[in-house]
């Protein structure tokens, strides 16, 4: 670990937070949001987990940047076709595929999402168990440039790599700290040239391996230091091999190196979205008393952990449970807790 | 046709989540309701008329057929004073018939210890659902909370029957013996056989009940169907209450939210009173329909939030169908911070019910005298 | 009925747990009573089920929106504890200070509050009456945030005298007005938008934003005011400092300790040791710990007269049962549905119905209630895959003659290692009876969900659908 304070290579300006809650199946807003992703045409694909009273709710939102809501889909909760019960993590494979995980139903879910055309439900592969290609816990999910479909197994302590189709290839990894080895797993990312980067979340570290799964590196060590992390949940890598880190338990985001030397570090600086601006001008009442309160308060001692401060302080990021980039540079912060994303440009 | 004077039930339902007011009985000839509602508002070719002034949500069909048919009775404008927008508390309310303190007795749980005061019939009172409702709720009155009546009642997880029935007789012998000087073993003894004794009779409810009505399969429809059984069963059941929601709450989404939530309703209520008619008992049952409170004015974009004045149903054989209440003004003069400004206190409706259907006294039950709507013939 | 250790102790961790399974009675036993006694009242690592796990897969327990995750995540810490004398303890706590969900929509705040139950629940009576006065849960509650030097709302300053320390007859009216002055500019952070939101029940733009302490003093009477004929320029711990020094403070403090860890009724005996917690209040400071070392070293809370002397709360049938039979040591899905029971018993966590509280005792039990905790405990315990159940068969086998038990046996055994729990004549003479239908049982290679174990799992089904099991 460096002792030098080196400048960060990269800088990210916020941009903006699109979002608001809404328990409900249809209309805009988002219900404990656990993963986007970005597609070519600037639809953002938002998934719901929702919490258990409105399971009926679970769903993918869709949006864009302009803060348009462009529609949902999925039928709630359940083990059937287009159902899920703890959703997890998406991926976007070539060929307009979505890509679903789900931890409970122990099963991955297809989608057509083609541009001009109505979203379509593909099938869903997965079988709940510990054997070769058999998932138990699937989390995180990531594709490589030949369409390889890698899933975090994570009650396995394993990643699996499979076809676009579900057909089993390869997996490697085991219980426990070392080299190779997982706690409880939960994010995924490709970078381009096909390495497969792990959330390694109880293990509190991200891991790199090869495309066929040769352990390359480990980044992070726990605490809340500058490089470390507390349960690291989320994973992304840029065109330049920038690492982003979603450090769930930190209640912040971490950029590093592609030598895993810390760039910088984001707390969140959300700022009203015009769904929320809507909500706020038809409730004025409100608004008067939001507009004269401080929004980032001091707090008590016995609240001074990063989870109870992000609890009071709105604009700090809770529950950053996903970070995912699109092809323009920009970084997308899912927070589940605020039922929002937090969007940042990297200069 | 049996010449016992069968005694009147009220059957109640309870829209969870604060039911959207003027969405439901909508003032499609105001201007205003259009301007402040560019996102959520029914057209007006898709409402169904009622009176020229207002119509009904398009998912009410049923209901309709049922007003033309004089047994719907609308109360409009529904509220207390000072209202509150939260909805545990307002619930409790409505629930308590205490707008100005909490409190802890349910206005159904005295009228049943009134209904039943030797507490000689613990099926007097039944609640379709799991948990008791606070409006249920009263030291010493006896209520049975229904999750599933076909297998309601001690061990429903014990799917052997013979075992079950050992199983059951043993808790028979156990909580039938002597106590010795200990009342609390005791009192928990005779609750133990009450509760024996309740599960027996209402478990026969559903042998006993036969009719050419289908039930839709959604949950309220199944614990209406429930209701039904329980009733024809002639088992002393004078008050019977369920809910549907708490997808009311349309905060977001609302049109579609709410529509579906009020096809489910008025398929429910029209089964039920088919099933009444078919029974014959189509004047010995009311139904009473309320929500905690109604919804802004003003839409959110998506949906509403929470407002205060609402509307009421009461529908039944033996109802004078018609408009009670006035409908509010939307003018910004009358509103409530924005609200519809409610015009009835709910505790009028709960005199009439209790005075006029249950024969009971009001006063001591709503805590006050209230004036009441000529809502029941004869 | 003899007495005899294991009783002793199995009562004891009624009382200041939620019961024991026979391997905790047994690590307790080692212990002795008294070293079982203070390791109890001096709670350490609780070990319980961790955040991270819970909050990964229990969206809703992350951020506590709404109450049943609320209520399921301090169910949970209940279930999974090392150290239930602090859940007890957060628990009497929370039933004497009644501050409920319904008024606050704020189930993170709450929550918070019973976090501070514990941290403080067992020290000074003194130190807990600030921190309370300092809760923003309780603030909101009681409208203190509405209580402003220059229009003084007395809701907290009343009902912490009546309430929450002497109780009525204690002090005047005018006391409640002074006392309220002196808790002016109490507030908590950014009060009119936090009240509003709690009031509309806001969850908008982006969820729920939780509470904290803020103190006005522009907002604060700074003015001088007599106090239980004392005079000064009181804040609010001036008051509380007063309000700790009087008896009638120690005995309602004495009095609701006894009767939630003691006995529902109090007799000439039980006013007895009432007067002995009194004594060592004063004595040890306001201690709380000290009083309940008093209270369960006493030949009292020893006795017969003590044990199966009160009805156990919703909470205590629901998690007693769920920790005799092991389960839900793990994030469960649907775990909503278990903390939602204690709610269909009459008891919802961080919901009691008004600032009293719920009322004890006998009035748990109604016909409905009786169904629900007859049916729960009796699923829960007869599940031969549980593996708190797993380990009685495994004691019973054991315990037998060659690995087969009489009826009488399987009766006793099961009575022994479900408490052990007292029954009398005629309870245990029908649950003999029901194990004598099929004979002897023999345990011998018994394998998972057969017939041998089914009909363990089938008597311990009937015991704890018994009266005296709804005892603690």
């Amino acid at each position: 670990m460096s002792t030098q304070t080196k400048s960060p290579e990269i800088v990210l300006d916020y941009v903006k937070t699109v979002g608001i809650v809404n328990n409900g199946y249809n209309g805009r807003g988002f219900a404990n949001p656990y993963d986007i992703v970005v597609g070519g045409d600037g639809r953002i694909f938002v998934l719901n987990r929702c919490d258990p009273l409105r399971a009926a709710a679970i769903r993918i939102g869709i949006c864009n940047l302009d803060e348009e809501y462009l529609g949902e889909f999925g039928r709630g909760s359940g083990t059937g076709d287009e159902q899920f019960v703890w959703p997890v993590a998406m991926a976007l494979g070539s060929q307009n595929r979505l890509y679903i995980t789900d931890e409970h139903s122990h099963r991955v879910t297809l989608y057509d999402i083609p541009s001009n055309a109505p979203v379509k439900y593909l099938t869903h592969w997965g079988k709940h168990g510990a054997g070769d290609g058999e998932l138990n816990g699937p989390a995180g999910i990531a594709i490589d440039s030949s369409d390889n479909v890698f899933v975090v197994d994570q009650h396995n302590s394993r990643v699996q790599k499979f076809t676009s189709e579900g057909e089993f290839i390869a997996n490697w990894g085991s219980s426990g700290s070392g080299e190779g080895q997982f706690n409880l797993p939960w994010g995924a990312a490709v970078d381009d040239d096909d390495n497969i980067y792990v959330a390694d979340w109880r293990n509190d570290r991200i891991q790199k391996f090869t495309n066929d799964g040769e352990f390359l590196a480990a980044f992070g060590s726990p605490g809340d230091g500058e490089g470390q992390f507390h349960r690291p949940t989320s994973v992304a890598v840029d065109a330049e091999g920038f690492i982003y880190v979603a450090d769930w338990g930190n209640e912040r985001v971490q950029v590093l190196g592609a030598d895993g030397s810390f760039q910088l570090l984001l707390k969140g600086e959300a700022t009203v979205s015009k769904w929320g601006e809507e909500y706020l001008a038809s409730n004025p009442e409100e608004k008067a008393q939001r507009d004269v309160s401080n929004l980032i308060p001091e707090l008590p001692a016995h609240l001074n952990t990063p989870y109870h401060i992000s609890s009071q302080t709105e604009p700090y990021f809770w529950g950053p449970v996903s970070v995912s980039l699109d092809h323009d540079g920009r970084l997308y912060v899912t927070e589940t807790n605020r039922h929002r994303f937090q969007v940042y440009q990297k200069r | 046709m049996t010449t016992t004077k069968r005694e009147k039930s009220l059957i109640v339902i309870q829209l969870t989540g604060g039911n959207d007011y003027l969405n439901t009985v909508v003032p499609y000839e105001e201007g205003k309701y259009y301007d402040s509602r560019p996102a959520i508002n029914i057209p007006q070719d898709k409402v169904i008329p009622v009176d020229g002034r207002y119509g009904f949500n398009p998912s009410m069909g049923p209901i309709k057929a049922l007003w033309d048919e004089g047994k719907v009775a609308v109360i409009n404008g529904i509220g207390y004073e000072n209202p509150n927008r939260s909805h545990f508390r307002s619930m409790d309310i409505w629930h308590t018939a205490e707008p100005d303190a909490i409190g802890k007795e349910g206005w159904l749980g005295r009228a049943i210890r009134d209904l039943d005061p030797q507490s000689e019939n613990v099926l007097t009172g039944i609640n379709f659902g799991r948990g008791l409702p606070r409006a249920l709720a009263c030291p010493g009155v006896s209520v049975a909370s229904v999750g599933d009546l076909d297998t309601y009642g001690l061990f429903p997880d014990v799917q052997d029957e013979e075992l079950r029935r050992f199983t059951l007789e043993a808790f028979s012998r156990m909580y039938g013996g002597a106590a010795g000087r200990d009342p609390v073993m005791e009192f928990l003894g005779q609750t133990g056989q009450d509760a024996l004794q309740g599960a027996d009779i209402l478990r026969t409810a559903p042998a006993m009940y036969s009719s050419t009505v289908e039930y839709a399969p959604d949950a309220l429809s199944q614990n209406i169907k429930s209701i039904s059984q329980v009733f024809h069963a002639g088992l002393g059941a004078r008050v019977l209450y369920t809910q549907h929601g708490p997808q009311f709450d349309t905060h977001s989404g609302q049109l579609a939210t709410h529509a579906k939530l009020w096809g489910e309703l008025s398929g429910a209520v029209s089964c039920l009173m088919d099933d009444l008619k078919e029974h014959g008992t189509e004047d010995d049952a009311s139904i009473l329909v309320f929500s905690e409170f109604g919804r802004r004015i003003q839409d959110n974009g998506s949906g509403s939030d929470h407002g205060s004045a609402g509307v009421a149903f009461m529908i039944g054989g033996a109802v004078n169908g018609g408009m009670y209440g006035e409908y509010p003004s939307l003018a910004e003069a009358e509103q409530v911070e924005g609200d519809l400004r409610s015009n009835n206190d709910f505790r009028s409706v709960y005199t009439g019910i209790l005075e006029d259907w249950l024969e009971l006294d009001a006063v001591p039950i709503v805590n006050g005298q209230f004036e009441k709507f000529d809502i029941f013939t004869s | 009925m003899i007495s005899n250790d294991t009783d002793l102790m199995a009562h004891l961790l009624r009382r200041a747990g939620f019961g024991a399974n026979r391997n905790e009675l047994e690590e307790y036993l080692a212990m002795g009573y008294d070293g079982a006694v203070e390791t109890l009242l001096n709670p350490s690592d609780p070990r319980n089920m961790p955040d991270d796990l819970i909050r990964r897969y229990h969206v809703d327990q992350s951020e506590l929106r709404d109450l049943p995750g609320s209520a399921a995540y301090w169910m949970y810490r209940m279930i999974s504890t090392a150290c239930p004398m602090e859940e007890k303890t957060a628990l009497f706590w929370h039933g004497l200070f009644a501050t409920g969900y319904a008024k606050l929509n704020q189930a993170r705040s709450l929550l918070n509050q019973v976090e501070m139950f514990r941290r403080s629940g067992l020290g000074s009576f003194e130190d807990l009456l600030v921190e309370l006065s300092k809760d923003p849960a309780m603030i909101v509650w009681l409208d203190n945030n509405e209580n402003h030097g220059s229009a003084i709302n007395e809701n907290y300053g009343r009902e912490l005298l009546e309430l929450f320390s002497m109780g009525i007859g204690n002090y005047t009216e005018d006391d409640i007005k002074e006392c309220a002055r002196a808790f002016t500019g109490w507030t908590l952070g950014n009060a009119e938008y936090m009240a509003i939101r709690a009031a509309k029940d806001s969850i908008w733009p982006y969820g729920r934003i939780a509470w904290h302490f803020d103190y006005r003093d522009e907002d604060h009477d700074d003015g001088e005011k007599t106090f239980l004929g004392e005079t000064g320029r009181f804040n609010g711990e001036d008051i509380i400092a007063i309000i700790v020094k009087q008896e009638a403070t120690a005995r309602f403090v004495a009095s609701r300790l006894f009767q939630f860890f003691a006995a529902d009724e109090i007799t000439e005996a039980g006013e007895k040791i009432i007067e002995e917690m009194m004594a060592t209040y004063f004595s040890s400071g306001y201690q709380i710990r000290d009083m309940l070392r008093t209270l369960f070293h006493s030949e009292y809370f020893q006795s017969e007269e003590a044990r199966f002397a009160r009805v156990k709360s919703p909470v205590e049938m629901v998690v007693g049962a769920v920790r005799m039979a092991g389960n839900y040591q793990n994030p469960y899905l649907g775990i909503e549905g278990v903390s939602n029971t204690m709610f269909y018993m009459g008891q919802g966590l961080l919901r009691p119905p008004t600032v009293e509280g719920w009322h004890e005792g006998a009035e748990w039990i109604d016909s409905g209630a009786l169904v629900e905790r007859v049916n729960f405990v009796a699923k829960e315990l007869s599940d031969v895959s549980s593996p708190g159940v797993r380990s009685i068969i495994d004691r019973l086998e054991a315990g037998g003659d060659q690995g087969v038990l009489q009826p009488s046996d399987l009766a006793d055994g099961c009575l022994d290692l479900l408490g052990p729990i007292q029954v009398s004549d005629e309870t245990r003479s029908v649950l003999v009876e029901y194990a004598s239908r099929l004979g002897d049982l023999d345990l011998n290679g018994h394998q998972p969900g057969d017939q041998a174990e089914q009909r363990v799992g089938a008597m311990l089904r009937l015991v704890a659908a018994t009266r005296e099991y709804q005892l603690a």
